[in-house]
């Protein structure tokens, strides 16, 4: 510890690529194995989370798009934007209080260990945001492609409408929603700190926010570290994704 | 008058004049979203309140009842007031649950701890000796009235919001401007930094540079500002990326303008735009990035109010039960506050971006 800082950075840094965190000051175990054993519950908490949020943000998108300026328009953009809106631990708190405090539906605290009821709240909760920016997505990309030639093309070949708009103007309008979704999914695959921090969910975030509240340097550094690799993993593999996708992008 | 001297005459003509700008038809498309008008008056106000906190709130927001603490809405309480010793200026507050009899010099009167006291009428202030605070949304775990502590939060939401946003624009605008004129190795240099600050997911960098810089108030602004410049500098270095190929810019290379004027006065004014729309989404992330950070105890530090810390606070006793005010306030003024901004910054990209209005 008395060394100067590069020469701690380099034994930290060689020690890094090594698969060794160091460990933690609080409760003495190996960052690294922390690190992989808190991870299953982040990712099943992340991966439920976005195929919530994509299920209903594409729906309530193409709704939105089809009916546009109609009221359930207005009503799902408004909702949209407020899903934005609210911090993330104000929602969970909200959550919390209106279905675990006062409906007493489902348990605010605790892991699937204990029942699969567990999942629900931090699920919902982190599902808003995703959903809402997919439903934003999802609308505006809608209205770009419907007004497109082919698909003008397309209804006056006389196809259906549901034909016109799955086959032709869906499939084009979900680049930007893969975006989307790609970024939602590197980001709460790092942990969703103030929701597994809030449901007390036992995954990377609460460590993560744990460690911050203990001053526990070790393991902030590697689960920073983690998030950030888990985030350029994603959208290095996004990027292969794409390129099978839209032909129009080349790998270079 | 040579060729080129009119030119420049001309340019040079154009960087004062100020005329009907993009920025006219823009306020006047704006003026007619009403969300959007909405939302700027929601923020207006919030500003008001902010600014003059001080004649606003009722009580002092870091004065402690003990007696009185964790109260629900609307709450009561009756005091006796001490008579000001001139030293220290502060009121002096004995609460009472009643007064039995206040005969001649003595008061009589039973409190908080279900005691019988006298109290002699010469130790009260003379004006007013008893008084009833009303704790129009209750109080906090220290006594303390949460509708002065929302009111003073606002202060730091808001401020840590516009400095942090304001950091990130001027570092976006120069390093985003830097890497987009001169391109080659600066540019290099420039978008090695901007990928890996977007490497990390941005509340964990915000939370990283706030743990390395230590709790407090500028600690906050400066962690989110170094974050969410990068935003900034993205879009400004693409603007101008397509910018300085027009003919206008070469018109002004070609009568010899040096480069920093180019990039003032005729590159950057041209991409204010987009930095603007970004700006406004990003001062909405900024105010939460702020309640996140105090919801965590890293950023303003106890007494100051902050909305954050005090959803912190009451998010015990709403999951107890007992006071379900404490959280869910200081949670309606962040949603309310960054639900404006929002607003506002849909309305913002709507009126300086026509192409996209349908």
């Amino acid at each position: 510890m008395n060394k100067p800082l590069y020469v701690q950075y380099y034994k930290f840094l060689s020690k890094a690529v090594q698969g060794d965190l160091g460990r933690s000051y609080s409760t003495n175990r190996e960052v690294t194995s922390t690190i992989i054993q808190r991870f299953p519950a982040t990712a099943l908490l992340a991966t439920s989370a976005l195929i919530l949020s994509t299920i209903l943000g594409v729906l309530i998108g193409i709704v939105s798009a089809i009916k546009k300026y109609s009221f359930v328009d207005n009503f799902s953009m408004v909702f949209a934007l407020i899903g934005i809106s609210i911090p993330q631990f104000v929602f969970a708190l909200l959550m919390a209080l209106i279905f675990g405090a006062i409906l007493k539906w489902f348990p605010i605290s605790g892991y699937i260990t204990e029942g699969w009821s567990h999942l629900v709240l931090p699920m919902v909760t982190l599902a808003l945001r995703p959903l809402a920016i997919i439903a934003r997505m999802t609308r505006s990309s809608m209205l770009d492609v419907m007004n497109q030639d082919y698909v003008r093309t397309a209804k006056a070949k006389g196809l259906s409408n549901a034909k016109v708009i799955f086959k032709h103007t869906l499939r084009n309008a979900l680049n930007p929603v893969v975006t989307t979704l790609s970024a939602s999914l590197a980001a709460t695959l790092g942990g969703a700190f103030f929701i597994e921090y809030i449901f007390n969910w036992p995954g990377i975030g609460l460590l993560a926010v744990d460690s911050i509240l203990k001053l526990d340097f070790p393991v902030i550094q590697g689960t920073v570290l983690f998030s950030a690799i888990i985030f350029v993993v994603i959208n290095f593999l996004v990027d292969i994704v794409y390129a099978f996708l839209d032909p129009k992008v080349k790998l270079s | 008058m040579s060729e080129i001297q009119e030119i420049k005459n001309r340019i040079t003509e154009s960087e004062t004049k100020a005329g009907r700008s993009l920025w006219y038809y823009s306020w006047k498309r704006l003026k007619r979203n009403k969300l959007a008008m909405v939302g700027l008056y929601v923020l207006s106000f919030m500003v008001f309140v902010a600014i003059f906190a001080p004649w606003i709130a009722p009580y002092d927001p870091n004065d402690q009842i003990l007696e009185f603490a964790t109260k629900p809405i609307n709450f009561k309480g009756e005091v006796l007031i001490k008579k000001d010793l001139g030293s220290n200026n502060e009121l002096q507050y004995i609460p009472i649950k009643k007064i039995i009899s206040s005969s001649g010099n003595d008061i009589n009167y039973i409190d908080y701890n279900d005691a019988d006291k006298t109290i002699s009428k010469s130790e009260l202030n003379e004006k007013t000796p008893f008084k009833t605070l009303t704790f129009l949304l209750g109080t906090d775990r220290f006594g303390r009235d949460v509708l002065s502590r929302l009111i003073y939060g606002s202060r730091i939401s808001l401020s840590v919001g516009l400095i942090s946003e304001s950091i990130a624009i001027v570092l976006g605008l120069i390093l985003g401007a830097l890497a987009g004129f001169f391109r080659g190795t600066t540019d290099k240099v420039i978008m090695w930094i901007i990928n890996v600050v977007w490497a990390f997911p941005s509340i964990l960098f915000v939370i990283a540079i706030s743990v390395v810089l230590g709790k407090g108030f500028w600690q906050a602004f400066v962690a989110i500002g170094l974050t969410a410049w990068v935003d900034i500098a993205r879009i400004v270095r693409g603007q101008i990326f397509s910018i300085r190929e027009t003919e206008y810019i070469e018109a002004t290379k070609a009568v010899g303008f040096k480069s920093p004027r180019i990039i003032l006065r005729h590159i950057l004014p041209n991409c204010m735009g987009p930095v603007i729309i970004t700006g406004t989404v990003g001062l909405a992330t900024a105010i939460i990035f702020e309640a996140s950070l105090s919801f965590l105890g890293l950023g303003v530090q106890p007494p100051t109010a902050s909305w954050g810390q005090m959803i912190f606070d009451g998010y015990k006793y709403l999951i107890a039960g007992t006071n379900w005010g404490l959280a869910v306030f200081p949670s309606l003024a962040i949603m309310i506050t960054v639900f404006a901004v929002n607003l506002l910054g849909d309305g913002v990209r709507d009126a300086l971006d026509p192409k996209l209005t349908k």
